[in-house]
């Protein structure tokens, strides 16, 4: 017992430390990037706006079209233009990521407000995806790279906090935070498959 | 800690590796096998209407001419108010001449919105179309376009004017004028080649590849290399 107690101390707090940079670097990039892609739809948006002729530069063919996703209803779920929320979601993550950069050690309550945040982005970000793949039947480019940043900024989020042990979940599930990378790709691939299955017709022809 | 464990950044380099292998594995036995069972009838089809997604071509698109073998297909989204287009015109219709029987002209309906009688136009055109009359209409407004284009009015009447010298079923073209579902083929037109990328008019393409001819010239090579490829 003493034994298993002593081993298991320096080795948890390893994993701690360890958990908590990739944590703070996985919302730092995630940030930025999410950033960049939520500014760039909302500035299209607005050239959109201006002029409904305007052809967002992403709009490249029948299937990658941001300009058939911006126009639909969908894209004003809450009555705004949604990257508006990406715009000020992202920085806040990002900032997280800065604070988290410095080793500064967060109140349990902040982590709970991060996991309510990045929950939120991630089943926003999923009904989007649902809506885009099978009711606007089209994708957008920058919109896919939100798609991405929020699972990741959810799946950091999530995992940090059961490794922490701030969700009560057991012991076993705590192992789970050193699969976090994998849990990323896994989520991705999956939604990459319904991607491709949803527009097979048009990526066969892509390659004749 | 014993038992010598890998580490956590080469565990998940693994199972993500795996993970994406398996995928692409996927992937190309999904494509290989699909190409070998789909070919035969997909490529004919393909090479029919330019594109599997049939946006390029529909079967109630109108051809200028007869209807040349299929093997190239040119297509055209135009705007009957645009200069460019009926700078195009003559060089088409010299094509017509050249390519007869050989290229399928098959035109679309683009119409762009700050030209206020694009719409018109197109649906002038429709109803002709409508009487078996879509060629001359076609003509005729590129023929007069210097008389109506660039101008903020609804030139309708013109068009109707145009019909009853065509000698068109007045009533009957009225009718397809008003008529939504005229409207309604003109903006399918217009979406299909929003859809297919289409930013301006006129856009051509052959089978099924957007062209961005750089000279009259280039224009007639790429189209000799489609029916010589």
């Amino acid at each position: 017992m003493a034994e298993t107690l002593q081993a298991r101390s320096p080795v948890q707090t390893e994993a701690g430390t360890q958990a908590g940079r990739g944590t703070a670097w996985s919302f730092v990039l995630a940030g930025i990037v999410g950033l960049a892609a939520a500014f760039t739809l909302l500035v299209e948006k607005i050239a959109l706006l201006k002029d409904s002729s305007y052809v967002p530069s992403c709009s490249i063919n029948p299937v990658l079209s941001c300009g058939s996703v911006m126009n639909t209803d969908q894209a004003e779920a809450f009555g705004f233009p949604n990257p508006i929320l990406g715009v000020a979601g992202f920085t806040g993550l990002l900032t997280i990521g800065v604070i988290l950069l410095t080793r500064l050690t967060l109140p349990r309550w902040f982590w709970w407000g991060i996991q309510a945040g990045t929950t939120f982005g991630v089943v926003f970000v999923h009904w989007l995806i649902f809506q885009s793949l099978y009711r606007i039947e089209a994708l957008c480019p920058y919109c896919m790279v939100v798609w991405v940043t929020a699972i990741t900024a959810f799946v950091a989020a999530t995992t940090q906090n059961v490794t922490s042990g701030r969700l009560g979940l057991p012991r076993r599930a705590e192992a789970i935070g050193s699969y976090a990378p994998s849990l990323v790709i896994v989520w991705l691939v999956l939604i990459a498959g319904l991607i491709l299955v949803q527009f097979w017709d048009y990526w066969v022809t892509l390659l004749k | 800690m014993k038992a010598p464990k890998t580490s956590p950044v080469k565990r998940n380099v693994i199972v993500s590796s795996l993970v994406i292998a398996a995928f692409v594995a996927l992937v190309t036995a999904a494509l290989t096998l699909g190409a070998k069972t789909a070919n035969p009838s997909d490529r004919a089809d393909a090479a029919a209407t330019g594109t599997a997604t049939g946006k390029l071509v529909r079967d109630d698109s109108h051809r200028l001419g007869a209807a040349g073998t299929g093997k190239v297909v040119l297509v055209e989204f135009l705007d009957f108010e645009c200069e460019a287009c009926r700078a195009a015109y003559p060089l088409v219709e010299e094509m017509r001449a050249t390519y007869a029987g050989k290229v399928d002209f098959v035109v679309r309906y683009f119409p762009i919105d700050s030209h206020a009688n694009a719409v018109n136009s197109a649906v002038a055109v429709e109803a002709a179309a409508q009487q078996g009359k879509f060629e001359e209409m076609y003509k005729r407004m590129y023929d007069t376009q210097a008389t109506w284009g660039e101008q903020q009015e609804s030139k309708a009447p013109v068009f109707r004017g145009f019909a009853d010298e065509l000698g068109l079923d007045m009533a009957a073209y009225d009718k397809a004028v008003a008529d939504k579902a005229t409207l309604e083929r003109v903006e399918r037109d217009r979406q299909d080649g929003l859809d297919l990328g289409v930013q301006g008019t006129p856009t051509f393409f052959l089978n099924g590849k957007k062209l961005e001819p750089t000279s009259t010239q280039d224009f007639r090579d790429k189209i000799d290399a489609a029916l010589n490829g």
